[in-house]
Protein backbone atom coordinates (compact mmCIF):
# COMPACT_ATOMS: atom_id res chain seq x y z
CA UNK A 1 0.00 0.00 0.00
CA UNK A 2 1.03 3.38 -0.70
CA UNK A 3 2.81 4.71 2.14
CA UNK A 4 1.94 8.51 1.27
CA UNK A 5 -1.85 7.57 1.15
CA UNK A 6 -1.77 5.38 4.76
CA UNK A 7 0.19 8.53 6.57
CA UNK A 8 -2.99 10.35 8.07
CA UNK A 9 -2.69 13.58 9.08
CA UNK A 10 -3.50 14.45 12.49
CA UNK A 11 -3.44 17.89 12.11
CA UNK A 12 -6.30 18.10 9.62
CA UNK A 13 -9.68 18.95 10.99
CA UNK A 14 -12.43 15.82 11.80
CA UNK A 15 -14.67 18.38 9.34
CA UNK A 16 -14.06 20.61 7.15
CA UNK A 17 -16.29 21.72 4.26
CA UNK A 18 -15.40 25.00 1.80
CA UNK A 19 -18.03 27.06 -1.03
CA UNK A 20 -20.99 23.74 -0.03
CA UNK A 21 -23.39 24.50 -2.76
CA UNK A 22 -26.58 22.19 -3.24
CA UNK A 23 -30.22 22.90 -4.69
CA UNK A 24 -33.39 20.87 -4.89
CA UNK A 25 -35.54 21.44 -8.14
CA UNK A 26 -33.66 24.37 -8.83
CA UNK A 27 -34.35 25.88 -5.37
CA UNK A 28 -31.17 26.54 -3.67
CA UNK A 29 -30.91 24.88 -0.18
CA UNK A 30 -26.97 25.51 0.31
CA UNK A 31 -25.50 28.30 -0.70
CA UNK A 32 -21.76 28.19 -0.78
CA UNK A 33 -21.56 27.11 3.44
CA UNK A 34 -18.19 26.70 4.86
CA UNK A 35 -17.16 25.42 7.72
CA UNK A 36 -14.68 23.88 10.39
CA UNK A 37 -14.46 22.03 13.27
CA UNK A 38 -11.58 21.73 15.57
CA UNK A 39 -10.59 18.89 17.29
CA UNK A 40 -12.23 18.44 20.41
CA UNK A 41 -14.82 21.09 19.99
CA UNK A 42 -18.71 20.57 20.02
CA UNK A 43 -20.54 22.38 17.26
CA UNK A 44 -24.30 22.67 18.19
CA UNK A 45 -25.70 23.83 14.69
CA UNK A 46 -29.39 25.26 14.61
CA UNK A 47 -31.45 25.86 12.06
CA UNK A 48 -35.59 25.80 11.41
CA UNK A 49 -37.34 23.44 9.70
CA UNK A 50 -36.13 22.76 6.43
CA UNK A 51 -32.95 25.35 7.09
CA UNK A 52 -30.77 22.36 5.19
CA UNK A 53 -29.04 20.75 8.47
CA UNK A 54 -29.43 17.73 7.16
CA UNK A 55 -28.42 18.10 4.09
CA UNK A 56 -25.20 19.81 5.35
CA UNK A 57 -25.04 16.89 7.61
CA UNK A 58 -25.03 14.43 4.97
CA UNK A 59 -23.17 16.23 2.55
CA UNK A 60 -19.81 16.81 5.27
CA UNK A 61 -20.13 13.16 6.05
CA UNK A 62 -20.06 12.27 1.92
CA UNK A 63 -23.40 10.70 1.72
CA UNK A 64 -25.05 13.04 -0.37
CA UNK A 65 -22.42 15.29 -3.03
CA UNK A 66 -22.94 18.89 -3.31
CA UNK A 67 -23.34 20.63 -6.62
CA UNK A 68 -20.33 22.45 -5.77
CA UNK A 69 -17.57 23.01 -2.87
CA UNK A 70 -15.37 20.23 -1.02
CA UNK A 71 -15.97 18.37 2.38
CA UNK A 72 -13.28 16.77 4.20
CA UNK A 73 -13.41 13.71 7.14
CA UNK A 74 -10.10 13.62 9.09
CA UNK A 75 -8.28 15.91 5.98
CA UNK A 76 -9.76 12.96 3.48
CA UNK A 77 -12.60 13.88 0.70
CA UNK A 78 -15.73 13.19 2.26
CA UNK A 79 -17.20 11.11 -0.96
CA UNK A 80 -14.26 8.53 -0.69
CA UNK A 81 -13.69 8.23 2.68
CA UNK A 82 -11.51 5.02 3.26
CA UNK A 83 -12.35 2.18 6.22
CA UNK A 84 -10.03 3.54 8.50
CA UNK A 85 -11.59 7.01 8.65
CA UNK A 86 -15.46 5.27 8.59
CA UNK A 87 -13.76 3.33 11.78
CA UNK A 88 -13.25 7.18 13.59
CA UNK A 89 -16.48 8.32 12.90
CA UNK A 90 -19.72 7.69 14.75
CA UNK A 91 -22.90 9.03 12.85
CA UNK A 92 -26.72 9.15 14.03
CA UNK A 93 -29.06 10.35 11.34
CA UNK A 94 -32.25 11.10 12.54
CA UNK A 95 -34.22 8.20 11.43
CA UNK A 96 -32.14 6.14 12.06
CA UNK A 97 -32.27 2.74 9.82
CA UNK A 98 -30.74 -0.44 11.84
CA UNK A 99 -30.47 -4.46 10.59
CA UNK A 100 -34.50 -4.03 12.08
CA UNK A 101 -35.12 -7.60 11.12
CA UNK A 102 -32.02 -8.40 13.69
CA UNK A 103 -32.39 -8.22 17.62
CA UNK A 104 -31.19 -5.31 19.66
CA UNK A 105 -28.18 -7.79 21.18
CA UNK A 106 -27.59 -8.96 17.80
CA UNK A 107 -27.51 -5.94 15.79
CA UNK A 108 -24.88 -4.69 18.57
CA UNK A 109 -22.81 -7.56 18.54
CA UNK A 110 -22.57 -8.16 14.90
CA UNK A 111 -22.15 -4.32 14.50
CA UNK A 112 -19.39 -4.42 17.24
CA UNK A 113 -17.45 -7.16 15.08
CA UNK A 114 -16.17 -4.62 12.60
CA UNK A 115 -15.41 -1.63 15.34
CA UNK A 116 -12.03 -2.09 16.29
CA UNK A 117 -12.08 -0.22 19.94
CA UNK A 118 -15.58 -1.27 20.71
CA UNK A 119 -16.67 -1.21 24.26
CA UNK A 120 -19.03 -3.99 24.86
CA UNK A 121 -18.94 -2.96 28.76
CA UNK A 122 -20.12 0.11 27.62
CA UNK A 123 -23.05 -1.76 25.38
CA UNK A 124 -24.05 -4.14 28.43
CA UNK A 125 -24.40 -1.23 30.91
CA UNK A 126 -26.23 1.13 28.69
CA UNK A 127 -28.74 -1.43 28.06
CA UNK A 128 -29.35 -2.29 31.22
CA UNK A 129 -29.68 1.41 32.45
CA UNK A 130 -32.33 2.30 30.32
CA UNK A 131 -33.83 -1.18 30.72
CA UNK A 132 -33.99 -2.39 27.42
CA UNK A 133 -33.94 -6.09 26.65
CA UNK A 134 -31.10 -7.24 23.92
CA UNK A 135 -33.64 -9.98 22.98
CA UNK A 136 -36.10 -7.32 21.93
CA UNK A 137 -36.46 -7.05 17.83
CA UNK A 138 -35.85 -3.71 16.64
CA UNK A 139 -38.79 -3.71 14.90
CA UNK A 140 -40.75 -4.12 18.16
CA UNK A 141 -38.77 -0.57 19.75
CA UNK A 142 -40.57 2.67 20.61
CA UNK A 143 -38.90 5.66 18.41
CA UNK A 144 -37.20 6.76 21.74
CA UNK A 145 -36.08 2.93 22.60
CA UNK A 146 -34.65 3.09 18.61
CA UNK A 147 -33.21 6.21 19.04
CA UNK A 148 -31.05 4.84 22.29
CA UNK A 149 -29.94 2.00 20.64
CA UNK A 150 -28.98 4.00 17.76
CA UNK A 151 -26.69 6.50 20.23
CA UNK A 152 -25.49 3.36 21.78
CA UNK A 153 -24.24 1.73 18.81
CA UNK A 154 -22.86 5.05 17.53
CA UNK A 155 -20.95 5.85 20.93
CA UNK A 156 -19.89 2.39 21.84
CA UNK A 157 -17.79 2.20 18.92
CA UNK A 158 -15.71 5.20 20.57
CA UNK A 159 -15.78 7.28 17.90
CA UNK A 160 -13.13 10.41 17.64
CA UNK A 161 -15.71 12.37 15.38
CA UNK A 162 -19.57 12.04 16.68
CA UNK A 163 -22.02 13.13 14.19
CA UNK A 164 -25.70 13.51 15.73
CA UNK A 165 -28.74 14.82 13.82
CA UNK A 166 -31.20 15.59 15.78
CA UNK A 167 -30.25 12.59 18.30
CA UNK A 168 -32.79 13.84 21.18
CA UNK A 169 -35.89 14.83 19.33
CA UNK A 170 -37.34 11.17 20.43
CA UNK A 171 -35.92 11.02 23.97
CA UNK A 172 -37.60 11.57 27.43
CA UNK A 173 -35.74 14.25 29.64
CA UNK A 174 -34.14 11.63 31.52
CA UNK A 175 -32.39 9.68 28.32
CA UNK A 176 -31.74 13.36 27.03
CA UNK A 177 -29.89 14.60 30.10
CA UNK A 178 -27.80 10.92 29.99
CA UNK A 179 -26.96 12.26 26.29
CA UNK A 180 -25.70 15.13 27.14
CA UNK A 181 -23.70 13.97 29.76
CA UNK A 182 -22.05 11.67 27.55
CA UNK A 183 -21.41 13.98 24.58
CA UNK A 184 -20.27 16.46 27.12
CA UNK A 185 -17.50 13.81 29.27
CA UNK A 186 -16.52 12.41 26.26
CA UNK A 187 -15.29 15.57 24.57
CA UNK A 188 -13.73 17.04 27.72
CA UNK A 189 -12.47 14.01 28.66
CA UNK A 190 -11.29 11.78 25.44
CA UNK A 191 -11.01 15.31 23.18
CA UNK A 192 -14.35 13.80 20.90
CA UNK A 193 -15.33 16.20 18.60
CA UNK A 194 -19.48 16.61 18.10
CA UNK A 195 -21.57 18.24 15.53
CA UNK A 196 -25.03 17.97 16.45
CA UNK A 197 -28.13 19.48 15.22
CA UNK A 198 -31.32 20.38 17.51
CA UNK A 199 -33.73 22.50 18.20
CA UNK A 200 -33.69 22.32 21.80
CA UNK A 201 -31.52 25.71 22.02
CA UNK A 202 -31.30 24.57 26.14
CA UNK A 203 -29.25 21.44 25.54
CA UNK A 204 -26.93 22.81 22.98
CA UNK A 205 -26.05 25.36 25.69
CA UNK A 206 -25.15 23.22 27.95
CA UNK A 207 -22.95 21.27 25.85
CA UNK A 208 -21.88 22.90 22.82
CA UNK A 209 -18.39 24.78 22.74
CA UNK A 210 -19.38 26.29 19.39
CA UNK A 211 -22.50 27.15 17.91
CA UNK A 212 -23.79 28.40 13.94
CA UNK A 213 -27.39 29.46 12.49
CA UNK A 214 -27.64 27.96 9.69
CA UNK A 215 -30.32 30.19 7.72
CA UNK A 216 -31.37 30.39 4.15
CA UNK A 217 -28.59 28.43 3.17
CA UNK A 218 -25.43 30.12 4.93
CA UNK A 219 -24.55 30.64 8.67
CA UNK A 220 -25.99 33.68 9.67
CA UNK A 221 -23.82 33.35 12.94
CA UNK A 222 -20.99 31.27 14.11
CA UNK A 223 -19.38 31.85 17.35
CA UNK A 224 -17.54 30.38 20.38
CA UNK A 225 -20.42 29.87 23.27
CA UNK A 226 -18.80 31.53 25.71
CA UNK A 227 -18.00 34.48 23.27
CA UNK A 228 -21.88 34.71 22.58
CA UNK A 229 -22.72 37.23 24.94
CA UNK A 230 -19.73 39.75 24.19
CA UNK A 231 -20.43 39.64 20.13
CA UNK A 232 -24.03 39.70 19.96
CA UNK A 233 -26.45 42.03 21.46
CA UNK A 234 -29.77 43.67 20.83
CA UNK A 235 -30.16 47.75 20.15
CA UNK A 236 -33.58 49.19 21.29
CA UNK A 237 -33.07 52.72 19.89
CA UNK A 238 -36.48 55.31 20.35
CA UNK A 239 -38.52 55.35 16.84
CA UNK A 240 -36.53 59.28 16.57
CA UNK A 241 -33.19 57.63 16.61
CA UNK A 242 -33.16 55.70 13.48
CA UNK A 243 -35.75 55.82 10.82
CA UNK A 244 -36.37 52.17 9.80
CA UNK A 245 -35.14 52.60 5.96
CA UNK A 246 -31.82 54.11 7.11
CA UNK A 247 -29.14 51.88 5.95
CA UNK A 248 -28.05 48.83 8.17
CA UNK A 249 -25.44 49.52 11.15
CA UNK A 250 -22.24 48.23 11.02
CA UNK A 251 -22.38 44.32 12.23
CA UNK A 252 -26.21 44.24 11.55
CA UNK A 253 -28.14 41.20 11.22
CA UNK A 254 -31.44 41.51 11.95
CA UNK A 255 -34.25 44.73 12.64
CA UNK A 256 -37.75 44.91 13.51
CA UNK A 257 -40.16 47.32 14.62
CA UNK A 258 -41.47 46.84 17.82
CA UNK A 259 -44.95 47.42 18.84
CA UNK A 260 -44.53 50.65 21.07
CA UNK A 261 -42.38 51.91 18.09
CA UNK A 262 -38.79 51.45 19.41
CA UNK A 263 -36.50 50.09 16.62
CA UNK A 264 -34.86 46.44 17.72
CA UNK A 265 -31.68 45.70 15.89
CA UNK A 266 -29.49 42.32 16.69
CA UNK A 267 -26.00 43.47 15.95
CA UNK A 268 -22.68 41.39 15.89
CA UNK A 269 -19.43 43.37 17.27
CA UNK A 270 -16.03 41.43 17.48
CA UNK A 271 -15.14 41.18 20.47
CA UNK A 272 -13.59 44.09 22.66
CA UNK A 273 -14.97 46.75 20.18
CA UNK A 274 -17.94 48.93 20.78
CA UNK A 275 -21.42 48.82 19.74
CA UNK A 276 -22.64 50.79 17.03
CA UNK A 277 -22.79 54.58 18.35
CA UNK A 278 -26.77 54.66 17.76
CA UNK A 279 -27.01 52.48 21.20
CA UNK A 280 -25.04 55.49 22.94
CA UNK A 281 -28.60 57.41 21.84
CA UNK A 282 -30.25 59.02 24.90
CA UNK A 283 -32.66 56.17 26.12
CA UNK A 284 -31.04 53.76 23.96
CA UNK A 285 -29.94 50.85 25.61
CA UNK A 286 -28.25 46.96 24.47
CA UNK A 287 -29.77 43.93 25.71
CA UNK A 288 -27.73 40.61 26.40
CA UNK A 289 -29.41 37.93 24.27
CA UNK A 290 -29.73 34.29 25.66
CA UNK A 291 -29.38 31.74 22.77
CA UNK A 292 -33.28 30.86 22.02
CA UNK A 293 -33.72 34.82 21.74
CA UNK A 294 -31.25 35.30 19.84
CA UNK A 295 -31.99 33.10 17.23
CA UNK A 296 -35.45 34.06 17.37
CA UNK A 297 -33.98 37.38 16.50
CA UNK A 298 -32.35 36.55 13.42
CA UNK A 299 -33.97 34.09 12.14
CA UNK A 300 -37.43 34.83 11.99
CA UNK B 1 -18.75 20.91 48.48
CA UNK B 2 -22.37 19.37 47.14
CA UNK B 3 -22.26 19.78 43.38
CA UNK B 4 -26.19 21.12 44.16
CA UNK B 5 -24.69 24.49 45.66
CA UNK B 6 -24.65 25.40 41.81
CA UNK B 7 -27.52 26.02 39.86
CA UNK B 8 -26.92 26.02 36.08
CA UNK B 9 -29.45 28.18 33.98
CA UNK B 10 -29.00 27.12 30.44
CA UNK B 11 -31.62 29.63 28.79
CA UNK B 12 -29.94 32.84 30.76
CA UNK B 13 -28.07 35.23 28.64
CA UNK B 14 -25.03 35.15 30.83
CA UNK B 15 -22.93 32.68 29.98
CA UNK B 16 -23.19 29.34 31.79
CA UNK B 17 -19.31 29.39 32.78
CA UNK B 18 -19.71 32.75 34.16
CA UNK B 19 -22.88 32.00 36.26
CA UNK B 20 -20.49 29.04 37.78
CA UNK B 21 -17.90 31.51 38.27
CA UNK B 22 -20.63 34.33 40.01
CA UNK B 23 -22.06 31.72 42.52
CA UNK B 24 -19.07 30.10 43.66
CA UNK B 25 -17.39 33.63 43.71
CA UNK B 26 -20.22 34.98 46.23
CA UNK B 27 -20.28 31.50 48.09
CA UNK B 28 -16.65 31.89 49.01
CA UNK B 29 -17.17 36.17 49.66
CA UNK B 30 -19.92 34.76 52.25
CA UNK B 31 -17.72 32.44 53.38
CA UNK B 32 -20.05 29.33 53.20
CA UNK B 33 -17.43 28.06 51.49
CA UNK B 34 -14.26 28.07 53.56
CA UNK B 35 -10.74 28.77 52.92
CA UNK B 36 -9.36 25.48 52.19
CA UNK B 37 -12.64 23.54 51.37
CA UNK B 38 -11.89 21.14 48.44
CA UNK B 39 -14.47 22.03 45.30
CA UNK B 40 -15.95 19.33 43.32
CA UNK B 41 -13.84 17.84 40.37
CA UNK B 42 -14.40 19.75 36.80
CA UNK B 43 -15.39 15.86 35.67
CA UNK B 44 -18.18 16.13 38.96
CA UNK B 45 -19.48 19.34 37.88
CA UNK B 46 -19.64 18.73 34.52
CA UNK B 47 -21.29 15.20 35.19
CA UNK B 48 -23.67 16.15 37.47
CA UNK B 49 -25.22 19.30 35.62
CA UNK B 50 -24.22 17.35 32.20
CA UNK B 51 -22.56 20.51 30.68
CA UNK B 52 -19.24 20.82 29.04
CA UNK B 53 -16.42 20.24 31.26
CA UNK B 54 -14.20 23.04 29.72
CA UNK B 55 -16.52 25.59 31.05
CA UNK B 56 -16.22 24.49 34.21
CA UNK B 57 -12.70 24.93 33.53
CA UNK B 58 -13.00 28.00 32.50
CA UNK B 59 -14.83 28.80 35.25
CA UNK B 60 -12.00 27.44 37.90
CA UNK B 61 -9.31 29.42 35.94
CA UNK B 62 -10.69 32.55 36.34
CA UNK B 63 -11.49 32.24 39.81
CA UNK B 64 -7.80 31.09 40.33
CA UNK B 65 -6.78 34.24 38.57
CA UNK B 66 -8.45 36.06 40.61
CA UNK B 67 -6.98 34.76 43.98
CA UNK B 68 -10.31 32.83 44.95
CA UNK B 69 -9.17 29.12 44.65
CA UNK B 70 -5.61 27.51 44.94
CA UNK B 71 -4.85 24.70 42.31
CA UNK B 72 -3.72 21.46 44.04
CA UNK B 73 -1.29 19.28 43.28
CA UNK B 74 -3.21 16.04 41.82
CA UNK B 75 -5.71 17.30 44.10
CA UNK B 76 -7.80 19.89 41.61
CA UNK B 77 -8.97 22.56 43.65
CA UNK B 78 -9.65 24.21 46.75
CA UNK B 79 -10.40 27.33 48.30
CA UNK B 80 -7.72 29.92 48.72
CA UNK B 81 -5.81 30.12 52.10
CA UNK B 82 -5.63 34.12 51.36
CA UNK B 83 -9.85 33.97 52.17
CA UNK B 84 -9.05 33.53 55.79
CA UNK B 85 -8.34 37.49 56.08
CA UNK B 86 -12.03 38.83 55.56
CA UNK B 87 -12.72 40.86 52.54
CA UNK B 88 -12.93 44.71 52.56
CA UNK B 89 -16.66 46.08 52.56
CA UNK B 90 -15.61 47.87 49.49
CA UNK B 91 -14.69 44.65 47.78
CA UNK B 92 -17.76 42.72 48.53
CA UNK B 93 -19.44 45.73 47.77
CA UNK B 94 -18.36 45.55 44.21
CA UNK B 95 -19.97 41.38 44.30
CA UNK B 96 -23.60 43.47 44.67
CA UNK B 97 -22.88 46.22 41.74
CA UNK B 98 -24.49 44.15 38.58
CA UNK B 99 -27.67 43.73 40.94
CA UNK B 100 -27.51 46.89 42.32
CA UNK B 101 -27.54 48.97 38.63
CA UNK B 102 -30.20 46.24 37.34
CA UNK B 103 -32.39 47.95 40.29
CA UNK B 104 -31.52 51.83 39.53
CA UNK B 105 -32.68 50.56 35.97
CA UNK B 106 -36.12 49.58 36.87
CA UNK B 107 -36.46 52.09 39.47
CA UNK B 108 -35.56 54.84 36.10
CA UNK B 109 -38.03 53.21 34.03
CA UNK B 110 -40.70 53.18 36.73
CA UNK B 111 -40.05 57.03 37.23
CA UNK B 112 -39.79 56.15 41.57
CA UNK B 113 -37.99 58.96 43.16
CA UNK B 114 -34.31 58.14 44.33
CA UNK B 115 -35.68 58.31 48.28
CA UNK B 116 -38.68 56.26 48.44
CA UNK B 117 -36.30 53.37 46.70
CA UNK B 118 -33.93 54.06 49.41
CA UNK B 119 -36.20 54.33 51.75
CA UNK B 120 -37.57 50.89 50.36
CA UNK B 121 -34.33 49.17 50.03
CA UNK B 122 -33.24 50.09 53.66
CA UNK B 123 -36.50 48.54 54.84
CA UNK B 124 -35.43 45.32 53.78
CA UNK B 125 -31.76 45.17 54.78
CA UNK B 126 -33.08 46.04 58.03
CA UNK B 127 -35.47 43.59 58.05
Amino acid sequence: MNALMAARDESAAPLLCEGITKRYDGQPVLSSVGLEIPAGAVLGLIGRNGAGKTTLIRILLGLLSPDAGMAYVFGEPALNLRDGAMMRLGYVPQQPDMLAWMRVGEMLEFVGAQYPKWDRAFVRHELERCGLDPKRRLTALSPGEHQRVALIRALAATPELLVLDEPAAALDPVARRDLLREIALRAGESGTTVLFSTHIVPDLERVASHVAFLHNGSFVLSSPMDELAERYGRLVVPAAAVPVAADPLPGELSRRRRSDGTLAVVVARSPGAAWPLVGTAPQARVDALGLEDLFIEVTQ
Amino acid sequence: MDKDLLSILPAAPEPIYQQIAAQLRRLIMSGRLAAGEELPSVREVAGHHAINPMTVSRAYSQLEAEGLLDRRRGKGMAVAESRRRPLSDERRLEELDAALEDLARQARELGLPAARVLERLRGLLER
